[in-house]
């Protein structure tokens, strides 16, 4: 990829870069049909049931029946909803989730845009899906689908400071805001971050989880208090729309977990590194999105002012904490 | 903190465990004897008293005897014996009341059509519904009363 992205851009470059974001794409939505059937499967386990298993072998064909049925519906626009901002916005949410994927590098050699502040890139353009969630609120004129929207825009930009600030250590020790060199980072230093961020790590997890929208901070859609949240007026495609990208946010927070702190596609140990770095970063990844839904499986809702004084009061002080430590640490004994 | 590793540590246990869903529609569901299910009935047995559709509390049953075909024999035999599982609320008092047990539940309980017509089930109907018989049934017979 690298030696096209350094080249004038040109007809063959063009198709190029065209053809890599269709396949990243069709990637991404063979992703997000899976974890949807997988996490059904796997909050179906955990509460003693089977989950799906009619549509197809095992169920297997369930999401993409879903989507099916959610294509084919209605597109409805309420008759007072503010048409343009209606219709932009569910495009503002989705977007900026798949074009966080440029940076995110699956290996050493496959990977995308090599951007020398990736990190920052990634966390940029993700608080602008926010904005989409905030608009599609606002512009349905429904008090539900405003409450939805508020709460999550609330939510998302409290603990995106959390978020940003409990990467700050990663940054430190590496000296660079490359995702690529954060792992090189951890291969030199023979340890993936989460040892010596573990602290980070935790504020990371928690913040990330928050960011997703995803129990035990799934506020802003609340199906049993909000009816759905910001996203109450939508139907069909565009609602997909909204799906689509909170799960393609779980693909690139999943990645963007296994990067910062699991050591992206190093093997755990020396003597495993014959297996493919892809292999190792696929497991990762995996671990990581299996979390995300045995959390959910696991946690009770949190209430709006828990959430808000976990973000400010307890989240963000220790991120301090763990700058601070990290800084003393590097400052004097590294 | 600990109180949420000992959740997800629950939650993670769980997944193993035998599950306590069903397969109904693949397989059946196997009643507890009492069920109240749809009616069995037996022709041969039914002496056209009219108790069954006098105690109806919907007025689902409709019957007509005729005479018995044997001019020598006393009383009537049944003709047509129809039930309307539109209104039947399967409150059981017909099979309870029933003298000779022409009437009894089954476990059977699956009565979803596409038309409301065919919820209006006939003598022949609830004659082949004959299977899955309930085994305890109206105390009437017992102590050699009657029959």
């Amino acid at each position: 990829m690298e030696q096209y992205l350094t080249q004038p851009l040109s007809l063959q470059t063009f198709i190029i870069f065209f053809a890599s974001a269709v396949a990243l794409l069709l990637l991404v939505l063979g992703f997000v049909t899976y974890a949807i059937y997988f996490e059904r499967k796997v909050i179906g386990w955990m509460q003693a049931r089977i989950g799906p298993n009619r549509v197809g072998p095992l169920g297997l064909l369930q999401t993409v029946a879903d989507v099916l049925k959610l294509l084919l519906k209605e597109d409805t626009i309420p008759k007072k909803a503010d048409k343009p901002l209606f219709l932009i916005a569910p495009i503002i949410a989705f977007v900026p989730s798949f074009a966080v994927l440029a940076v995110i590098p699956f290996t050493d050699k496959l990977h995308f845009a090599d951007l020398g502040v990736g990190l920052l890139y990634y966390l940029a353009i993700s608080s602008i899906s926010t904005i989409g969630v905030l608009v599609g609120g606002w512009a349905s004129n429904n008090k539900y689908a405003l409450i939805g929207g508020m709460r999550s825009a609330a939510q998302m930009i409290s603990y995106e400071i959390p978020l940003v600030m409990s990467v700050i250590g990663v940054i430190l020790i590496t000296g660079s805001l490359n995702l690529i060199d954060i792992v090189e980072r951890q291969r030199e230093i023979g340890m993936w971050f989460i040892i010596p961020q573990f602290l980070g790590f935790i504020i990371f997890l928690i913040a990330s989880i928050s960011e997703l929208n995803r129990t035990p901070f799934d506020l802003p859609e609340a199906e049993s208090e909000l009816v759905a949240g910001y996203h109450v007026e939508y139907s069909g495609f565009r609602f997909a729309f909204y799906m689509l990208a909170e799960y393609v946010y779980v693909f690139a927070m999943s990645a963007l977990t296994t990067v910062l702190f699991l050591g992206g596609w190093l093997p755990p140990f020396e003597f495993l590194s014959f297996i493919p770095g892809i292999v190792w970063f696929i497991l990762k990844f995996s671990a990581v999105v299996f979390f995300l839904f045995w959390v959910r499986a696991t946690m009770p809702r949190i209430r709006v002012d828990q959430l808000m004084s976990l973000g400010w009061k307890v989240l963000l002080p220790l991120a301090l904490v763990n700058i601070f430590i990290t800084a003393v640490v590097k400052e004097f004994i590294a | 903190m600990l109180g949420f590793a000992k959740g997800l540590a629950y939650t993670f246990k769980q997944m193993t465990q035998p599950k306590v869903t069903t397969r109904y529609p693949d397989e059946e569901i196997e009643m507890p004897d009492r069920f109240r299910g749809i009616q069995h009935f037996d022709p041969e047995k039914c002496i056209v008293c009219n108790q069954c559709a006098r105690i109806c509390p919907t007025d689902c049953i409709q019957l007509t005897g005729k005479p018995h075909p044997d001019p020598d024999k006393k009383g009537k035999v049944i003709n047509t014996y129809d039930i309307n599982f539109e209104i039947c609320i399967l409150c059981d008092l017909c099979t309870e009341v029933c003298p000779t047990e022409a009437i009894v539940m089954t476990n059977n309980f699956e009565l979803a059509t596409y038309s409301r017509d065919e919820l209006f089930k006939d003598m022949n109907w609830l004659n082949e519904n004959n299977t899955n018989v309930r085994k305890e049934n109206s105390k009437n017979l017992q102590g050699g009363k009657k029959k």
